[in-house]
C-alpha cells in the first residue's frame, strides 16, 4: 500500500531542521530525540540538529544489534533502539508519595505530578501505537496514573515515518505501521536532502505555520510515499506474526509443551518487558530514613518475569519460568485485548534484538499458536480480533477517588483477638467514602515504611471500618501490634465485592474456611438485618481446628438470629463435640434447589475448588456460584499489573467473581 | 547510660576468611555513620575498633567464607550467641573466590604459597557460613553494596522485610538506561543471571557483569551458558563462573569444569 500524502505536505531541507528543533525549544520544550551512544541509539537531549545521529545505522538481529558508520547524510537512517519512549511518559522511578510517621500518628502527602515539557523526536509508526496502547492502560480505563496522564499531556509527538525495516520489525503485522496515520503533531519523512512535513494536530499546524516551509513537489512527495513503501514491502519479505485470531488460538494452548520448551531457553532475565514499549507493570518501593519517620513511596518499573512479581505471603502463583513466560505472551497477545481492546504488541521488535539468547515471539507464537489450517468453530474466549469480550466492570462499584499516591489516615479505635495470629481492628477512617465499602470490598493498608497490605473489609458500622487481619508477614505483624488510637494509611474501598442484588429472593449459601470468613462477614451482617428479603440462609464453616475460628462468639449468635450455622475442623481439640472433617462435608447430601440458590465462597484456593465442585453436583450453576480470589495486589485500582489472572486484574475486576467469569481459569496452576 | 541507649540492639561484626572489604562498607556510609550508631550498638566490629565482644548479638554481620577448623567451630558459637544472623559478601554466602581451591589438591597450593606451609592449618574447601549454620538473611556482592546494608539496618530499625529484590541485573540496567554490552557490545555478560543490588555499575561503564553477586532466583545458566559457547571457546565461557560465586550450587558445574581444565589442561579439549 502506497500511502497518498495530503497535499498540504511541505519540505524542510535537511539543514532547515535546527528551526524546527529552535521552535521547539522556543516553546519551552526540552527536545528528545535519538542520538548515537555506547553503540546504540538511545533517547536523550537533543540540543540541535547536529547532536542526531548523522551517518549511523543499525543492524539488528534477534539477540544482536550493532550500530555501523554509513556515508549517508540521513539522520533517521535506523530503526528503532532500546529504548522506548515510555522512559519519559512511564519513567523508570517516580516518588508517589511521602508517608510519615511521628509517634503513632502518621500522615501522607501525594507527589504533584510536575512533568517536564517534552517535544518527542523522530517517534516511529510502532511507538505513537504504543503510546496509545499505554493511553488505554495507564489513562483511560476507570483508574488513571495521574503522572503519566501529566506526562503524557505535556509531551509534543514529532513523528517519523520508516523507510527502511530491520529483520526483526513486524509493525506490518500488528497494523501498527511503517505509516504514521494518528497520534502526532508533526510528522516527518525523509529523503536524501530533507523531509517531508505535515501536521496531525492543532499544535503542529500553528508550528508549521511557523516554520514556514516550502512548499513539497510532487517528487518530494513521491520520495517519502516509495519510501514508506519499500519499508511496507521489506517487511512482506520477512517473518511477521499472524496476528488473525491470535488471542483465541493462544489461549487455546495454554498447555502446549512448547511452553516448557520456551522456558529452556527463557533467562526470565526481564530484558523483553524492560524493552517493550507498552509494558507498564510497576511496584511501589519504600525509601526510609533509618527510623522510618520519613518514607518515599517510589513507583518503579517492574516485570512478570520477577520472582516476586506473583508473589503473597502463603507462596507463589507463577513459580515457574514457563508459567511467567506463558503469563507475558498471552497478555500481550491475548488477554490484552479483553482488557483494553487492542493488542499489546506494536511489532516493534525491540524482545526478539533484546533478548540475550535470542528469543523471537514470532517464532514462538508460529510453533504454539499456528493458523489453523482450516476453519474451525471459534474457541470460547470471543470472535475474532476486536470483538474478544472486553472486561467491564460496573462503574457503580469503583471508587472514582482511588489513586496509588492518594492515602487517608484512619485512627485504631480497638483491636480484638481472634486467634493466635489473628486479630480485629476496629478503625475510624478519617474519610467518610471508606465507610461506602461494600461486602466484599477490600482496603490497602498503608504503614509508612512497609508494602502496602490488601485486607478485606470484614464489617462497616457505625462509622467504623472492621478488619480482619493475619499476621503473616513484617507488614501485618506490624498492623496487629498497634495500639488504640495509633493510626494508619488506607486506599479504597476496592475491587468488586460480593453480588448483594443477586442474593435477593434466593436461598443463600455461605461457605468459608479459615479467615475466608473475614470478606464474608458482611454479608452474613445483611442476611441478619433484612431476613424477609432472602430465602433459606446457611453458613457453612471449616477451620484447621477449633481454635482457627474466627467470630467465636458471632456464630452462636448468628445462630440465634435464624440463620443456619455449619461448622467443622480438620482436627478437633478436646472440647471440640461438633463435626470434624472438611467444609465441604457440611454441603453433602443437601437438596438445593439449584435454581434458587446463589453459594458465595472464600477460602483457600484448594477448598474453593472443592466447594465449587460439590454444589456444582448439587445443581448450583456456575454463574450463581462467587468465590474470592487472592493475589499480589499493589495498587489495588488494575494499573499495577501484579494481581492478574488471565483477562482479569483481580483487585479490580475482583477480587469475587463467578466461577463462569473465571472458566478454565479457575484452579489453573501457573496463571 | 540512658535506658533507651541500653534498648539500642547489640550489632558485631565478624570476618572469617574474606579481605576485610565487606565491612569496610559499612564504613564508607560515612553520613549515615553517626546516626547508626546512635541507633546499633556496635559491640564488635574490627575495622573500626579494638574491642573485642563475647555477645549475645541481636544482630551479627559475619564477613568470609568457612576456610579453617578454627572458623568452623567459631561460626557455631557466634550462631548460638546470635539472634539473627547476617552474611555479608560473596565469601560468606557463596565462599567467595578461595572456593576455587575446593577442586584443587589443597596441600599442593598450600606449598605454592607458602614458604613454610605447615605452619598453616586450613580446611581443604572454603564454604559459604549456610553450609555450617542457620542464616538468617544475606548481603550478596564482591564488595557487598552499601545501599543494601543501609536498607537492611533501616529494616531491621523498623521491623520490616529488608527490599532486597532478587531480580536479575537487567532490570537495574534498563532502568539506568544502560545500553545491554551483550546484546549490542557481544560482551560475555552474566547479568541475565545475576541477582541485582550493584546498581548495574559494571554495565554503565561498558564492562560485562561478572556476577559477583551471585546467582538470582531462577538463573537459567545453562541458557546462557549455551548461547555464549556458540562462538567461544567452551573454556572461556566455563570460566565465566568461576569467580566469586563459583561454589554456588546453580555456577558450580561450568566453574568445575573450568577448574579441572586448568588443573589437567591437556584434557581440556576432550
Amino acid at each position: 500500500m502506497v500511502i497518498e500524502l495530503e497535499p498540504s505536505t511541505s519540505y524542510l531541507p535537511r539543514a532547515d531542521l535546527d528551526r524546527l528543533l529552535t521552535l521547539l525549544q522556543q516553546d519551552g520544550r526540552t527536545v528528545i530525540g535519538p542520538i548515537a551512544r555506547d553503540g546504540a541509539i538511545v533517547y536523550d537531549e537533543v540540543r540541535s540538529a547536529s547532536d542526531l545521529p548523522a551517518g549511523w545505522t543499525d543492524e539488528q538481529a534477534p539477540g544482536r544489534y550493532r550500530l555501523m558508520p554509513t556515508d549517508s547524510p540521513r539522520l533517521f537512517n535506523f530503526t528503532v533502539g532500546p529504548q522506548g519512549w515510555k522512559r519519559f511518559t512511564q519513567p523508570p522511578r517516580v516518588p508517589l508519595s511521602t508517608a510519615r510517621r511521628q509517634g503513632s500518628a502518621v500522615s501522607f502527602e501525594a507527589e504533584v505530578p510536575q512533568p517536564p515539557r517534552l517535544a518527542f523526536l523522530g517517534v516511529r509508526a510502532c511507538e505513537i501505537a504504543a503510546l496509545l496502547v499505554q493511553d488505554r492502560a495507564l489513562a483511560a480505563g476507570p483508574y488513571v496514573d495521574d503522572d503519566y496522564r501529566a506526562r503524557r499531556a505535556n509531551a509534543l509527538v514529532v513523528a517519523v515515518q520508516c523507510v527502511r525495516a530491520g529483520p526483526t520489525c513486524f509493525c506490518t503485522s500488528m497494523g501498527t505501521g511503517p505509516e504514521v496515520t494518528s497520534g502526532y503533531d508533526l510528522v516527518l519523512t525523509e529523503l536524501e536532502d530533507g523531509f517531508t512535513v505535515s501536521a496531525g494536530s492543532q499544535e503542529g499546524g500553528r508550528l508549521l505555520d511557523l516554520l514556514r516551509p516550502e512548499r513539497a513537489t510532487e517528487e518530494h512527495r513521491a520520495g517519502a510515499a516509495v519510501g514508506v513503501a519499500a519499508c511496507r514491502a521489506q517487511m512482506g519479505d520477512q517473518a511477521g506474526v499472524a496476528a488473525e485470531g491470535l488471542a483465541e488460538r493462544l489461549m487455546d494452548r495454554l498447555d502446549d509443551p512448547r511452553w516448557i520448551d520456551v522456558a529452556d531457553r527463557c533467562l526470565a532475565c526481564a530484558n523483553c518487558t524492560m524493552v517493550c514499549p507498552t509494558c507498564f507493570c510497576t511496584s511501589v518501593g519504600a525509601v526510609s530514613d533509618l527510623d522510618g519517620a520519613t518514607t518515599v513511596n517510589e513507583r518503579r518499573w517492574d516485570s512478570c518475569f520477577n520472582g516476586d512479581f506473583a508473589k503473597v505471603a502463603g507462596g507463589n502463583f507463577r513459580p515457574r519460568r514457563e508459567d511467567r513466560y506463558r503469563q507475558w505472551l498471552t497478555h500481550k497477545f491475548a488477554t490484552w485485548h479483553q482488557q483494553f481492546g487492542t493488542s499489546g504488541c506494536v511489532g516493534c521488535g525491540r524482545c526478539i534484538t533484546w533478548c540475550p539468547v535470542a528469543i523471537d515471539v514470532r517464532e514462538e507464537l508460529a510453533a504454539i499458536a499456528p493458523p489453523y489450517e482450516e476453519a474451525r468453530p471459534r474457541p470460547t474466549i470471543g470472535a475474532g480480533l476486536t470483538e474478544l469480550p472486553m472486561v467491564s466492570i460496573p462503574p457503580s462499584v469503583l471508587s472514582p477517588a482511588a489513586k496509588r499516591s492518594v492515602v487517608t489516615v484512619a485512627t485504631i479505635a480497638s483491636v480484638s483477638t481472634e486467634t493466635a495470629d489473628t486479630f480485629t481492628l476496629r478503625l475510624e477512617p478519617a474519610d467518610e467514602a471508606l465507610l461506602a465499602a461494600q461486602p466484599g470490598q477490600f482496603v490497602m493498608v498503608e504503614q509508612p515504611g512497609f508494602s502496602p497490605v490488601p485486607i478485606s473489609v470484614s464489617r462497616v458500622a457505625a462509622g467504623h471500618l472492621w478488619l480482619t487481619v493475619r499476621a503473616a508477614g513484617p507488614a501485618t505483624k506490624a498492623l496487629v501490634s498497634l495500639q488504640p488510637a495509633a493510626q494508619v494509611g488506607l486506599r479504597g474501598p476496592l475491587g468488586r465485592g460480593w453480588p448483594m442484588d443477586r442474593l435477593l429472593d434466593r436461598d443463600v449459601v455461605v461457605v468459608a474456611g479459615g479467615i475466608g470468613l473475614a470478606p464474608l462477614r458482611p454479608v452474613v451482617d445483611a442476611l441478619l438485618r433484612q431476613p424477609d428479603r432472602f430465602g433459606a440462609r446457611l453458613l457453612a464453616y471449616g477451620a484447621r481446628t477449633p481454635t482457627d475460628q474466627l467470630y467465636v462468639a458471632e456464630l452462636g449468635a448468628w445462630r440465634r438470629a435464624g440463620m443456619e450455622v455449619g461448622e467443622i475442623v480438620d482436627r478437633a481439640g478436646p472440647e471440640w463435640l461438633g463435626q470434624v472433617g472438611v467444609v465441604t462435608q457440611l454441603l453433602d447430601r443437601r437438596d438445593w434447589r439449584g435454581q434458587q440458590a446463589v453459594a458465595l465462597i472464600c477460602g483457600p484456593e484448594r477448598m474453593m475448588q472443592a466447594t465449587v465442585s460439590t454444589l456444582r453436583t448439587a445443581g448450583i450453576s456456575r454463574r450463581r456460584i462467587f468465590v474470592s480470589l487472592e493475589r499480589h495486589m499493589d495498587c489495588g485500582i488494575g494499573i499495577c499489573g501484579h494481581c492478574q489472572m488471565g483477562a482479569f486484574f483481580v483487585c479490580r475486576d475482583g477480587p469475587v467473581f463467578s466461577v463462569a467469569e473465571l472458566g478454565d481459569l479457575f484452579g489453573r496452576e501457573g496463571i | 547510660m540512658s535506658g533507651e541507649a541500653r534498648q539500642r540492639p547489640r550489632v558485631g561484626v565478624v570476618k572469617l576468611a574474606s579481605c576485610d572489604g565487606c565491612q569496610l562498607t559499612l564504613l564508607d556510609l560515612e553520613d549515615q555513620l553517626l546516626p547508626i550508631t546512635e541507633r546499633f550498638e556496635l559491640i564488635e566490629f574490627p575495622e573500626a575498633t579494638s574491642l573485642r565482644s563475647d555477645g549475645p548479638y541481636d544482630v551479627l554481620l559475619v564477613e568470609g567464607s568457612v576456610s579453617t577448623p578454627e572458623q568452623a567451630e567459631e561460626i557455631v558459637q557466634l550462631r548460638a550467641r546470635t539472634r539473627l544472623l547476617v552474611t555479608i559478601g560473596a565469601c560468606a554466602t557463596a565462599g567467595g573466590v578461595q572456593a576455587l581451591r575446593n577442586w584443587a589438591d589443597e596441600p599442593s597450593w598450600r606449598a605454592a604459597v607458602y614458604p613454610t606451609p605447615d605452619y598453616i592449618s586450613s580446611l581443604a574447601t572454603s564454604t559459604p557460613v549456610s553450609e555450617h549454620v542457620q542464616v538468617d538473611a544475606e548481603l550478596r556482592g564482591c564488595p557487598i553494596d552499601p545501599g543494601q546494608l543501609l536498607e537492611l539496618l533501616t529494616a531491621l530499625q523498623i521491623g520490616r522485610r529488608p527490599q532486597l529484590a532478587g531480580e536479575s541485573v537487567c532490570l537495574e540496567c534498563k532502568r539506568r538506561g544502560n545500553v545491554c554490552v551483550l546484546v549490542a557490545g557481544g560482551k560475555p555478560c552474566l547479568g541475565p543471571l545475576t541477582q541485582t543490588g550493584c546498581g548495574a555499575i559494571c554495565p554503565a561503564y561498558g564492562r560485562a557483569c561478572y556476577a559477583c553477586f551471585g546467582p538470582r532466583e531462577q538463573a537459567n545458566v545453562d541458557s546462557l551458558h549455551k548461547w555464549l559457547a556458540a562462538d567461544r571457546p567452551l573454556i572461556q565461557v566455563d570460566s565465566l563462573f568461576a569467580g566469586f560465586n563459583a561454589w554456588s550450587p546453580p555456577f558450580r558445574a561450568p566453574a568445575e569444569r573450568a577448574m579441572r581444565a586448568f588443573h589437567a589442561p591437556e584434557d581440556a579439549d576432550a
